[in-house]
C-alpha cells in the first residue's frame, strides 16, 4: 500500500477527517503538562497560595467563631444588667466572658433591694462556686453555678428544652463540653449530684463549662460538705454572688444599671453590652492584625505568583511563537497562561483550605485557652461559604497575578517572539 | 498559490533603517517546492516569516490560494495559518513535555479539526518511522528523530503550504537525505507547496525551483 493510498484512505476528499472518535489537544490539558515542566517552581507557588488562602481561612473562621460565640453567649446570658460586689466587677466579666471559675459573695438583701429600682423588669439570683480540687470531670475545669428557678429567667428557659421536670435538689444539668451524660453521678464537695440534662453548645465556658443547680442544692451541698469534704465548702445561706436583671421597656441597660448602683451601696452594675466590650475591643486588634498580615501576605502572593508568570512567559517565548505559527490565535495565548494560573492556584486554593481547616482543629483549643476568649465554630453552610470564597480568593489572586504577563505572551508578535526564544 | 508582490520589511539599527526584505516579488505555483538560498542575515527568514504570516511587512502582499493575509485581521491570520500553513524549523520545536503524539496533534488545540485526528496523527508518525516512539517525550528522541515529528506534526492540519526554515540544519547527511526525500514524497502524494530557506547548495538543488536572497534581495538563482 503507498503512502498516498493510505493517507488518503484516512481522508477522503468527498468526507474529510469524520469520525466521533476524534481526540484533540485541548488548552487545559496542555497548560496542566506546562505546569509539570518545572515541578519546584510550581510546587513553591502552589505552597505560596496555599499558605494566604490557608491563612485567612482559619483567620476568618476563627473571628466569626469567636463573633458567634459573643453573640449566642450574650443571647444566652438574657440579662441586661448583671449586679455584683463592688470589688468583684472583674471576676464576675472573666466569669461570664471565659468561664473562670470565681466565688464571691454578697447578702441577698440587695436582691431585695433591685426590685424595687424603677426599669428593672425581673431580677434573679445567682451564686457562683469554684470547686476546689474535687473536680468532676477530670481535666475539665469546672464551675458551679446555683440559680433560683422561681425568679430565673436565663439558665432555666434553655434547660426547660432539655427536662422531663423542674430541676431536684439533688440534680444538675451539665455544660456542653463537660465529659458526663445524663443520669452520670457527680460529686462536688463530697455531694452526689445525678445528672438531668446538658446544655447545648454556646462556645461560652461560663456555659459551656458550668454545671448548673438550684439555689437549695448549693445550699445543702455546702452544708453537707462540713461532714463529708476534706476543704468544705464555706457558703452562709442567703449569700448570693449576682443579680441577673431585665430592663423594662422604655430603659436602657445603662441608664437601669446607674439608677441600682445609685440606689444600693456596694455595689458594680455592669450593662450586658459592656461585659462584651473587652472582648470585642480585644476582636477588634486581632481583627486588625490579621487584616494587615493577610494584606501584606497576599500582595507578596500576588507580585511573586505575577514574577514567576512573567519568567514562565519569558522562558517560553519561543514556544509560545510556535504556538502562534502553528494557528493559535492571541486568545488561545492568553487562555493558555491564564488557565495555567487557574490551575495552580485552584490547587493552592484546595491545598490551603486542607492546611488552614487542619491547623484550626489542632491549634484552635491553644489558641482559645491562651486568648481566653469565647469560640464557637461557625455552621456548615458558613463554614460551606467560607470554604467557597476562599477558593474564589485563591483563584481570584491566580487571574490577576498572570493578568499581564498574559497580556504579554497574547501581544508578542509571533516571529518576535520565535527570534527573542533563540 | 503563493503571489509575494513588492514586499518590504525593514529594522530600525542604530538609527538607520536595515532593509531585511528588499521588495521581493515571485510567484510559487500549487504542489511546487522552491527553495530560497542564502547566507545568513541575508532576509530568507524574514521572508518565510512574512509569507506565513508571522511578521508584519512594510508594504507588499502575500497571496496565499487567493487570501491576501495581510488584510486579514490577527486572528482571521491565525486561522488561516491554522488551517493552511505549516512551519517547519531547524531548531527543536517540539513543546518538551509532550509526547511524540501530543505533538503531532498541537495544532489541533487551536482549529476546528473534526474527525479522528488522533488516528490521522498515528499514520504521520507511522509515515515518518517512528511508529514505536508514539510515547516518547522529545527528551528521549535523537536531533533527527524530534525533525522528523516536528514534519509529521506539520501535516497535521493538511496544509496546502510547509514553510521550512533549514529544515536539515544541525542533521546528519543521512539524516539531511531522509528528510528531503520525505519532503518530495508529501509534495508528490499530497501535492503540497514547499518553500525551503537553506544556505546549503545540495538542498536547495534538489527543489524544483530555485531563489536567491542577498542582503535583502531576492533574484532566481537559475
Amino acid at each position: 500500500m503507498t503512502i498516498a493510498s493510505r493517507l488518503h484512505g484516512l481522508f477522503p476528499a468527498a468526507l474529510p477527517i469524520i469520525n466521533k472518535k476524534m481526540r484533540k489537544i485541548r488548552i487545559f490539558g496542555l497548560a496542566l503538562k506546562n505546569l509539570r515542566r518545572k515541578l519546584i517552581r510550581t510546587f513553591v507557588l502552589l505552597l505560596l497560595v496555599a499558605v494566604v488562602t490557608g491563612t485567612l481561612l482559619s483567620a476568618t473562621i476563627f473571628i466569626i467563631g469567636m463573633k458567634n460565640a459573643l453573640r449566642i453567649g450574650t443571647y444566652r446570658l438574657g440579662a441586661d444588667v448583671l449586679v455584683v460586689p463592688e470589688k468583684h466587677e472583674s471576676q464576675a466579666k472573666a466569669a461570664l466572658l471565659s468561664g473562670e471559675p470565681t466565688s464571691f459573695y454578697m447578702d441577698r438583701d440587695v436582691y431585695d433591694a433591685i426590685e424595687h429600682v424603677e426599669g428593672v423588669k425581673k431580677a434573679s439570683v445567682q451564686l457562683f462556686i469554684k470547686p476546689t480540687s474535687f473536680t468532676c470531670c477530670y481535666n475539665v475545669e469546672t464551675f458551679l453555678v446555683a440559680f433560683d428557678p422561681a425568679t430565673d429567667f436565663t439558665v432555666t428557659p434553655w434547660l426547660q428544652k432539655k427536662l422531663v421536670k423542674p430541676l431536684a435538689d439533688d440534680e444538675v444539668i451539665a455544660g456542653s463540653s463537660l465529659p458526663v451524660l445524663t443520669d452520670d453521678i457527680i460529686p462536688f464537695f463530697g455531694v452526689p449530684f445525678t445528672v438531668a440534662g446538658t446544655m447545648e453548645p454556646t462556645g461560652m465556658k461560663f456555659f459551656d463549662q458550668s454545671v448548673f443547680m438550684t439555689m437549695e442544692a448549693a445550699y445543702g451541698m455546702a452544708e453537707k460538705s462540713q461532714a463529708r469534704a476534706i476543704q468544705p465548702l464555706e457558703l452562709e445561706k442567703g449569700k448570693i454572688s449576682a443579680v441577673l436583671v431585665q430592663v423594662a421597656e422604655g430603659f436602657t441597660p445603662e441608664r437601669v444599671a446607674i439608677r441600682i448602683e445609685h440606689a444600693i451601696e456596694g455595689v458594680k452594675a455592669i450593662a450586658s453590652d459592656e461585659v462584651t466590650s473587652t472582648v470585642r475591643r480585644q476582636l477588634a486588634g486581632l481583627l486588625r492584625g490579621i487584616l494587615i498580615i493577610s494584606v501584606i501576605l497576599w500582595i507578596l502572593a500576588l507580585l511573586m505568583t505575577g514574577f514567576a508568570f512573567y519568567m514562565i512567559v519569558n522562558e517560553r517565548q519561543r514556544e509560545l511563537g510556535l504556538l502562534r505559527a502553528m494557528g493559535a490565535t492571541k486568545a488561545h495565548v492568553f487562555r493558555l497562561i491564564i488557565t495555567e494560573a487557574v490551575i495552580l492556584s485552584f490547587a493552592g486554593g484546595i491545598a490551603g483550605i486542607l492546611a488552614g481547616g487542619g491547623l484550626l482543629s489542632v491549634s484552635q483549643a491553644a489558641v482559645i485557652h491562651s486568648l481566653r476568649l469565647p469560640y464557637l465554630l461557625p455552621s456548615l453552610p458558613v463554614l460551606a461559604e467560607l470554604i467557597s470564597g476562599a477558593l474564589l480568593f485563591a483563584v481570584v489572586t491566580g487571574l490577576l497575578a498572570s493578568l499581564l504577563p498574559a497580556v504579554f505572551a497574547s501581544s508578542m508578535e509571533p516571529y518576535d517572539a520565535i527570534r527573542k526564544g533563540e | 498559490m503563493i503571489e509575494v508582490s513588492d514586499i518590504v520589511k525593514s529594522y530600525m539599527i542604530d538609527g538607520q533603517a536595515l532593509h531585511a526584505v528588499n521588495h521581493a516579488s515571485f510567484t510559487v505555483r500549487k504542489g511546487e517546492i522552491v527553495s530560497i538560498i542564502g547566507h545568513s542575515g541575508s532576509g530568507k527568514t524574514t521572508l518565510l516569516s512574512l509569507i506565513g504570516g508571522l511578521t508584519r511587512p512594510d508594504s507588499g502582499s502575500v497571496l496565499c490560494d487567493g487570501t491576501d493575509i495581510w488584510r486579514l485581521d490577527d486572528n482571521s491570520r491565525s486561522h488561516f495559518r491554522n488551517r493552511n500553513m505549516s512551519f517547519i524549523y531547524q531548531f527543536a520545536s517540539l513543546i518538551p513535555t509532550l509526547t511524540a503524539l501530543e505533538n503531532i496533534l498541537l495544532p489541533t488545540a487551536f482549529g476546528d479539526f473534526s474527525g479522528d485526528v488522533r488516528a490521522y496523527a498515528e499514520a504521520l508518525i507511522e509515515r515518518v518511522g517512528l511508529k514505536e516512539k508514539i510515547r516518547a517525550y522529545p527528551s528521549h528522541l535523537s536531533g533527527g528523530q524530534q525533525r522528523r515529528i516536528a514534519i509529521a506534526r506539520a501535516f497535521i492540519n493538511r496544509p496546502s503550504v510547509v514553510l521550512a526554515d533549514e529544515p536539515t540544519g544541525d542533521l546528519d547527511e543521512e539524516t539531511e537525505q531522509d528528510i528531503i526525500r520525505l519532503f518530495q514524497e508529501m509534495n508528490r502524494e499530497l501535492e503540497t507547496t514547499f518553500i525551503i530557506v537553506t544556505h546549503t547548495r545540495e538542498i536547495a538543488a534538489q527543489a524544483a525551483r530555485q531563489l536567491r536572497m542577498s542582503n535583502g534581495i531576492l533574484t532566481d538563482a537559475a
